[in-house]
């Protein structure tokens, strides 16, 4: 009996280190914070939905060619509590999103700071980024 | 054959659906009553198999453990499942897409093929080892593959929040 409850105790640590390590899972699992990304460009969709919503838009590149970026956001009632609404978002509006860059997509980020054009700037990013400062 | 995209299209430009999609409180709500109500039937759940592969309550009857756990499993297999279709109802075709969804479709159906051939088939024949802590060998592997595959459900289920598959 002893033997039993030693190994149900071993899988249960060993269950909880696993979880430990994953705990900010969500955000290293999908984009690399050495690599921060800030985006001048035109909206060109904002989809305002669960789990997480996403902001697709455009950005010129030196040599002139247009990137298509799709830039996950918190979901809707994270940015409603940092005072953004849906119809702050406006298809063809200017914007700057500051984020960091997804590891396997280069044309894909997670957005950290949303800046609009009347100057007023939103917390936009999820539970489990990087310390930066972004969610101050 | 004919897409199924269309239809889930269709669901998806739903009123209701779009509603709850892109709501601040519907869907969190929703959300963690699906996941609490799969924690509590989980739990339940792996009781009665720790019983089977003869780690838990081995000097209780096995018929009194499942007469006592199964009607609170039920409990909460109907709110985790009927949370579930909402769910899909709400954003069909991000799950259409998604592998996760599919592979824990698939492990659900085994997990609840397993407990219902333990159920029709050797749980009949339970008065035999009722009493005894080491049941028989179908049962405790009935038990053992219920432990791996409802755990297996459960990890693919978490896994659908990430795009590693586009």
């Amino acid at each position: 009996m002893k033997m039993k409850i030693t190994l149900v105790l071993l899988a249960a640590g060993a269950l909880c280190a696993v979880q430990q390590a994953q705990a900010h899972h969500a955000f290293a699992a999908e984009y690399d914070v050495a690599k921060p990304v800030t985006l001048s460009g035109t909206l060109t969709r904002m989809e305002w939905v669960n789990p997480h919503g996403w902001i697709y838009m455009d950005t010129k590149e030196p040599d002139g060619t247009v990137k298509h970026w799709t830039v996950e956001t918190s979901g809707p009632s994270q940015m409603s509590r940092r005072g953004l609404k849906k119809t702050d978002f406006v298809d063809g509006m200017p914007l700057q999103v500051k984020g960091y860059q997804g590891i396997k997509d280069q044309a894909h980020a997670n957005g950290r700071t949303l800046v609009l054009t009347d100057g007023r700037s939103f917390y936009i990013g999820s539970v489990g980024g990087p310390n930066d400062g972004a969610d101050k | 054959m004919p897409s199924i995209v269309p239809a889930l299209e269709w669901l998806e430009g739903l009123a209701w659906t779009t509603a709850v999609r892109e709501s601040a409180w519907g869907y969190p709500i929703l959300e963690t009553a699906h996941v609490a109500s799969i924690v509590a039937f989980a739990g339940l759940v792996i009781m009665m198999d720790l019983r089977l592969v003869g780690l838990a309550f081995t000097y209780a009857p096995m018929t009194q453990i499942q007469r006592r756990l199964f009607p609170w499993q039920m409990a909460g297999l109907v709110p985790s499942t009927a949370t579930g279709l909402l769910l899909c109802c709400i954003d069909p075709l991000r799950y259409y897409r998604n592998v996760f969804f599919w592979v824990k479709l698939v492990l659900f159906t085994l997990a609840g093929l397993n407990a219902l051939a333990f159920h029709l088939k050797t749980y009949r024949m339970a008065e035999r080892w009722d009493e005894d802590p080491h049941v028989t060998a179908t049962a405790r592997r009935a038990g053992a593959v219920s432990l791996v595959l409802w755990s297996a459900t459960i990890i693919s289920g978490r896994l659908i929040a990430y795009n590693w598959f586009g």
